[in-house]
């Protein structure tokens, strides 16, 4: 199954579940921003959940089936459209050769994945097919997608794949009634970030912490995949200590020498000397990835014990939905 | 008399869901350097269901894993966190009795220091009203410490520069420097592992790539190393280039 691109959009990437392994070497994770809609998009096609897919960012961007096709997306950045027909999302979707598939602005969100049965073919890179566009290394050639770049699902295709594509393959487009219901994952308030207090938390004064964990922030301009940049109030802090640099990771909130907050997101760098005030609830991190420049937002507190917690419930749930899909076609 | 190995005692708290810190004093010094890479080494060798990996700060240790994993593991706790602190709480109380010996690998780095990569090599010696060639030898005689990779990859924070070659950054930031180019800023000096922005004094250039993403090892140093810079000639340099 192989793809062409026809209009690539503003930022989109080749990403996996990430890169783990070299953390200590400074090489960030990287990843898809949303990894829960990635995954999600994986799983409906029976492939790995950490299989490759490509990370458009907003819409303005289309590809052509350059072969029949299964696939299967998920995020807010953007609706697919085929002949005139939206492609529903969270579900795999027969695309026969030749279709042009647009994406159309969808105000929801900032990022959308596109899954191929098999996952998409790109060489391996520290052990990851993701891109590190600083690095230039990952994904297509370490850099963003162009025109008339090509991509190929791997061959490889499991057999719960192919029980899938067995179940929906016909003549035109189509697609199953059942998917995989991303919302029922996610809390209703997709604009209230849960987060933990971090390792400087208490550097900060009473005040800052106080807006901090009431006001209303807003995504910055400046903000992309290394990082999110959030506007509004403020912060101070009560002793002008100097934070050693020590690592960080994606969720961790630095505040900057002028007060500002910086959210870090996949591509984020492995160490910092920001103090840091909190850290993102692992859970919400994809509902960050969807905020886009100018949103509004707020930040809440919940303990780091209920952080673990949701996201244990969250991957057991992940788990039961793997389950399901495969017994609906294996069993 | 407390030795290096006796006292692996730290604070610890959660960076992430996925990953602890573990504090081991509370400024820049060779000893909690050295400490941090003993720990590191200790835990490499007794991995915990689930370890991922380690990554060193100036003070710190930052342990990653998979919560999955351990919270599902037989260690002892209510939670992931629980399990990990009281395993590393162990491994540290037991490491007492284990006396190896931990000797930093040491890394000769080949520098060329002529103008064509030393670009800013006249304004440093101006600043440290020294002779060029007496930076380059003041830069080379040190032995180097690695505390730490960050920033981007392969980046390594050194320590132990002389004194008397600090510099200021420029005041306007260079659009590129070269990978491989070797810097002043502050009382800090560094390589940078790609061609990226940046505002240090520049001194020198190595051949060697401090980074590549197709190496198994990507970064050519690692925390806990030693460097020594080595002057080298142009032709040397050439011949050493890839």
């Amino acid at each position: 199954m192989t793809i062409s691109i026809l209009k690539p959009g503003i930022l989109t990437t080749v990403q996996d579940g990430g890169r783990k392994n070299y953390l200590a070497q400074a090489v960030p994770i990287s990843g898809a921003m949303d990894n829960l809609s990635a995954r999600i998009a994986n799983i409906a096609l029976g492939n790995d959940e950490d299989s490759a897919t490509i990370e458009f960012t907003y819409a303005a961007a289309a590809f052509k089936a350059e072969t029949d096709l299964v696939i299967a997306c998920a995020g807010d950045g953007a609706m697919l459209v085929a002949d005139g027909v939206q492609i529903p999302s969270e579900r795999p979707v027969f695309i026969p050769a030749g279709t042009i598939i647009k994406l159309i602005n969808n105000p929801e969100g900032a990022t959308t994945y596109l899954a191929i049965a098999g996952g998409f073919e790109v060489p391996d890179v520290l052990e990851s097919k993701s891109t590190y566009l600083l690095g230039c290394f990952g994904g297509l050639e370490g850099r963003c997608l162009k025109i008339g770049d090509r991509l190929s699902g791997g061959e490889n295709l499991s057999s719960l794949s192919q029980k899938i594509i067995a179940s929906i393959k016909g003549p035109k487009i189509s697609w199953p009634a059942w998917f995989i219901p991303r919302s029922s994952l996610l809390p209703s308030d997709k604009k209230t970030i849960r987060v933990f207090p971090a390792g400087e938390f208490t550097w900060f004064t009473p005040d800052s912490i106080i807006n901090f964990l009431s006001k209303d922030f807003f995504v910055g301009i400046n903000s992309n995949r290394m990082g999110i940049q959030i506007s509004g109030d403020k912060l101070s802090k009560r002793k002008q200590d100097e934070l050693l640099s020590t690592a960080v990771c994606p969720g961790t909130i630095q505040v900057t020498g002028n007060g500002e907050m910086i959210l870090l997101m996949a591509d984020c760098q492995t160490t910092g000397g920001y103090p840091r005030i909190g850290q993102v609830a692992a859970v919400d991190l994809s509902l960050c990835a969807q905020l886009k420049p100018n949103d509004t937002f707020c930040f809440t507190e919940i303990s780091f014990d209920e952080a673990e917690m949701l996201y244990i419930q969250q991957e057991k749930i992940l788990q039961k939905i793997k389950l399901a899909v495969k017994n609906k076609f294996l069993s | 008399m407390p030795t290096l190995f006796s006292e692996l005692d730290f604070k610890i708290y959660p960076l992430s869901e996925h990953a602890v810190t573990l504090t081991f004093g509370s400024e820049i010094a060779e000893l909690t350097a050295a400490k941090i890479a003993r720990f590191n080494l200790l835990l490499e060798a007794n991995p915990f269901p689930g370890f991922k990996g380690c990554v060193a700060g100036y003070t710190t240790l930052s342990i990653f894993y998979n919560l999955l994993e351990v919270s599902s593991s037989e260690l002892f706790g209510e939670n992931g966190f629980e399990k990990i602190s009281h395993y590393l709480k162990s491994l540290s109380d037991n490491s007492k009795l284990d006396g190896r010996n931990f000797t930093p690998k040491r890394i000769v780095l080949p520098v060329c220091y002529v103008a064509d990569y030393g670009l800013d090599l006249d304004e440093v010696a101006r600043n440290a009203k020294l002779a060029v060639d007496e930076v380059i030898d003041l830069h080379t005689r040190q032995i180097y410490k690695v505390y730490m990779i960050g920033f981007v990859p392969g980046f390594a924070y050194l320590g132990g520069m002389d004194e008397r070659l600090a510099t200021a950054r420029k005041l306007v930031p260079r659009a590129k420097v070269a990978a491989g180019s070797v810097g002043i800023a502050g009382k800090q000096t560094g390589i940078y592992p790609l061609e990226t922005p940046g505002g240090w004094q520049i001194i020198g250039q190595t051949p060697l790539e401090m980074f590549d993403s197709g190496r198994s090892q990507p970064s050519l140093l690692k925390a806990g190393d030693e460097v020594q810079f080595k002057s080298v000639n142009l032709e040397e340099f050439k011949a050493l280039e890839k």
